[in-house]
């Protein structure tokens, strides 16, 4: 298995589209939380002022804004064996198609530890310039460290969900369009009309993860990351069982 | 039809002495029985059944759509035959302790256009646990070593099947499966790798299976065929086997300002001859015996070569009609996609 993780590495890290996508990540979070502390205090917005817990919580959850691009990540990950058409020497060298999917579930999941870390940092940085500006740098302590862990751990279960996705539906291009036609308009349809379900969506499970304050339909924040890592090894399971089936032709 | 396996290496091969170096897992035989793989309405391969010796390169042939890469691909494992086994000394593809090191296989030219050839190996190198250093020996191998730090997407097709080879090379494997490898390859490139594949097979006994929808291409290279035609084995045997049967098949070329003459000539010995304008197309007998004739008539020469073995002409006879596809322009993909 280390041998199939390392394998996965090199692929990873031999082209670039890891460094386009975590510039993505960057940007979105850094994006989010300088508009986010740009309207604080702004009584049209609605954003709670530079200092309160809320506006804290929700700026440090800046890098759950970038879940999506882990998401692609990982369904780049298994799908460019497709596209590429290097499904047939990944198979030819591990016959057992299942090791090759959990080889790509531990090598992203370990891959996204310092993408996660990366994209929490800065963000914190740039936090700590921008809120200090303006008011107070938010503290490290209690809630606000917890948002942080959660977010840092949320995008690295996106990534996960990503390489099941991928397993699932085998072109990129469909694999990467479902995901946002999903995330962006399916989710939001049904959080509006099926409330009662939304909790157990992977978008209810997220905010329950890093919500700041709960809501009375949200789930616990840690058993809404294991059920967002469910969704995630469900995908990747369904993937491996349809991988070990179809053919490679 | 399965003409009894004459299986060893070429007479012009032996006494060669073997090369010092081997496959670790030593010689290995190849057994295909009752492979049968159907995609809807249409029986790609049925009940296929042939072997694969050590030390000898076997020719897998058949026109376009006769279930050849169904045939490779079922017997490593990437499709699911609906009946049938392929193994590996016994052993089915799937289940080789070690698949890398046993079978390298030449299927596909696609790679990812974003890595260079030398990464790719790379990750090979590290799924089959072994040293990154054999990416730079099997580049070195296929003369690619100046183009292994270049993306595979700027590739030429030539360089694509080599790098493509590397990659079956990376295991030092006992056995080599190649198809159509010599697509897209230059007059240069095709030479090359016939006396590469002679070479691991004859001097280092490897087991080699190559594929090809042209007996003219492989002719010079194998010393065993395995023919099929519609998914069925037409015919097993060895190139002797093959070429005897083509005796007196052979055409000769012959061209003459006095043609017709020399036309009637030979008619009288009773033997076929076409005759278009100053050119003769002269079937079953070779060119001394034609150049002996026309010294004897005193026909003037300007020309006389052997224009075919006849090898072609039986392997057109033993796979006329037999495409899939063959009414169907524009379908000449192997299998279905």
């Amino acid at each position: 298995m280390t041998a199939l993780v390392r394998a996965e590495w090199t692929k990873l890290f031999s082209t670039r589209v890891w460094i386009g996508l975590l510039a993505g990540a960057l940007a979105l979070a850094i994006l989010s939380s300088v508009l986010l502390t740009a309207f604080a205090g702004n009584q049209e917005s609605g954003i709670p002022p530079v200092g309160d817990p809320l506006y804290e919580q929700l700026a440090l959850a800046g890098p759950a804004n970038s879940v999506v691009l882990m998401l692609v990540l990982g369904i780049i990950g298994t799908t460019q064996e497709f596209r590429h058409r290097t499904a047939t020497p990944t198979f030819l060298a591990t016959p057992r198609r299942g090791r090759v999917i959990a080889g790509k579930v531990v090598a992203y999941a370990l891959a996204a530890v310092p993408f996660a870390l990366v994209v929490t940092a800065v963000n914190y940085a740039v936090l700590a310039v921008y809120a200090g500006s303006r008011g107070e740098v938010p503290a490290l302590t209690d809630d606000n460290l917890r948002v942080v862990i959660t977010s840092a751990l949320a995008l690295v279960i996106y990534t996960v969900i990503g390489i099941g996705l991928g397993a699932l539906i085998r072109n990129q291009v469909g694999a990467i369009v479902g995901g946002l036609v999903y995330l962006f308009v399916i989710e939001p349809l049904v959080r509006q009309f099926l409330g009662d379900a939304y909790p157990w969506l992977p978008g209810g499970a997220l905010e329950a993860l890093t919500a700041t304050f709960q809501g009375p339909e949200l789930l616990e924040p840690w058993q809404g990351g294991v059920l967002l890592l469910g969704y995630g090894l469900v995908a990747a399971l369904l993937g491996t069982f349809l991988a070990v089936r179809r053919d490679v032709a | 039809m399965r003409l009894d396996g004459g299986t060893g290496p070429a007479d012009e091969e032996e006494g060669v002495i073997p090369s010092v170096k081997s496959p670790v897992t030593g010689p290995v035989r190849v057994e295909v029985t009752g492979l049968t793989k159907v995609f809807g309405a249409v029986r790609a391969v049925s009940d296929l059944a042939f072997t694969v010796e050590p030390a000898s390169v076997t020719g897998f042939l058949g026109p376009n759509g006769a279930g050849k890469t169904t045939t490779l691909r079922m017997m490593l494992g990437l499709v699911r035959p609906d009946a049938g086994t392929a193994t590996f000394d016994g052993v089915c593809y799937a289940d080789l302790p070690d698949p890398v090191r046993t079978v390298g296989a030449v299927l596909e030219t696609a790679f990812h256009p974003a890595r260079s050839g030398r990464n790719h190996l790379r990750v090979y190198c590290r799924a089959a646990g072994l040293p990154l250093t054999r990416a730079d020996e099997v580049l070195t191998q296929v003369g690619l070593a100046d183009a292994g730090d270049r993306r595979a997407g700027g590739y030429s097709l030539g360089m694509r099947q080599r790098l493509a080879l590397a990659t079956a090379l990376l295991g030092d494997p006992a056995v080599l499966v190649l198809d159509e490898p010599a697509n897209g390859l230059d007059p240069e490139g095709i030479q090359w790798l016939r006396g590469f594949l002679r070479h691991l097979a004859h001097e280092q006994g490897r087991t080699v299976l190559v594929s090809s929808h042209l007996l003219s291409e492989v002719e010079q290279t194998v010393d065993r065929v395995v023919i099929v035609g519609a998914g069925r084995l037409v015919r097993e045997g060895s190139m002797d086997q093959l070429r005897s049967g083509a005796d007196g098949a052979g055409t000769v070329l012959v061209r003459s300002p006095d043609a017709s003459r020399l036309a009637d000539a030979l008619r009288a010995d009773g033997t076929h001859v076409a005759l278009v304008g100053e050119t003769l197309t002269v079937t079953g007998r070779t060119t001394a015996e034609i150049g002996g004739r026309a010294f004897a008539a005193g026909v003037e020469l300007h020309e006389l070569r052997p224009h075919s073995s006849g090898l072609e002409e039986i392997y057109f006879q033993l796979t006329a009609g037999q495409e899939q596809y063959a009414a169907a322009p524009g379908t000449a993909e192997e299998t279905p996609r």
